[in-house]
């Protein structure tokens, strides 16, 4: 039989263990990090390298049928989906996510001077020395709660 | 191979250096001291830690939770660019 990109090498329940195997090439080393850092709490997890491939061996912490233990192998397999997709988001949103932060701390410093923002470039996000800009003031009393029990500490 | 278990007084875990960084493990090696003696040397592609003297009053797999937090801190340092 071909290789499969994944797969369980082994599953026994008598240890409720199993090992997965990767194709190196699919799966950047952080997603695979990624992926077994989520697994920390109920299982031992310790990888491993034949190459071309990754090993992960998965011990769960507490006995775990067959069954269960393949839907964990599914999990991880899944795990992995999801952080190679959440990696190649970042990845793509790398350099929006750098301006937002620059200007979102430039703006709470009163100072975007510096900040590569395009069209925001010499205007405060606030002015300091007015009152009634930021968040102190609050003259629609949009910061009050509405529960009459709690009107009363205010 | 499974995660190794501290079911004995003393194993002998393998890492590997593509996946474990050096001063994650040193650093899991700290936080375990009190429950177990690490030594670490390189051998060929691989991370040796010998570990003897495994406490055996406390719950749990000293062993195992050694290579999960090896794991995790390696994870860590890969990320804030340590490693």
């Amino acid at each position: 039989m071909a290789m499969r990109r994944s797969q369980i090498e082994t599953l026994d329940p008598a240890t409720s263990s199993l090992t997965l195997s990767l194709d190196i090439g699919l799966y950047p080393r952080d997603v695979l990090y990624a992926a077994a850092y989520v697994f920390l709490d109920r299982a031992y997890v310790l990888l491993d390298r034949q190459d071309p491939r990754f090993v992960v061996h998965l011990r769960a912490k507490r006995p775990l049928d067959e069954a269960t233990l393949q839907a964990m192998a599914g999990e991880f397999e899944n795990e992995l989906l999801a952080q190679a997709l959440r990696h190649q988001v970042v990845d793509a949103n790398q350099r929006i996510i750098e301006d937002v932060v620059a200007v979102a701390i430039a703006g709470a410093a009163g100072d975007v001077e510096g900040s590569s923002g395009a069209g925001l470039e010499g205007a405060p996000l606030i002015d300091p020395a007015d009152p009634e800009d930021g968040f102190v003031a609050d003259p629609h009393g949009i910061a009050r709660p509405w529960e009459p029990e709690k009107q009363g500490s205010e | 191979m499974t995660p190794p278990s501290g079911d004995t007084d003393a194993a002998t875990i393998r890492l590997h250096r593509a996946l474990y960084v050096e001063e994650a493990i040193t650093e899991a090696a700290a936080t375990f001291a009190g429950l177990a003696s690490f030594a670490v040397r390189a051998d060929g592609e691989h991370y040796i830690i010998d570990v003897t003297d495994i406490a055996r009053d406390v719950d749990g797999d000293v062993v195992a939770e050694f290579c999960n937090f090896a794991l995790a801190n390696t994870a860590r340092l890969q990320r804030s660019g340590h490693a």
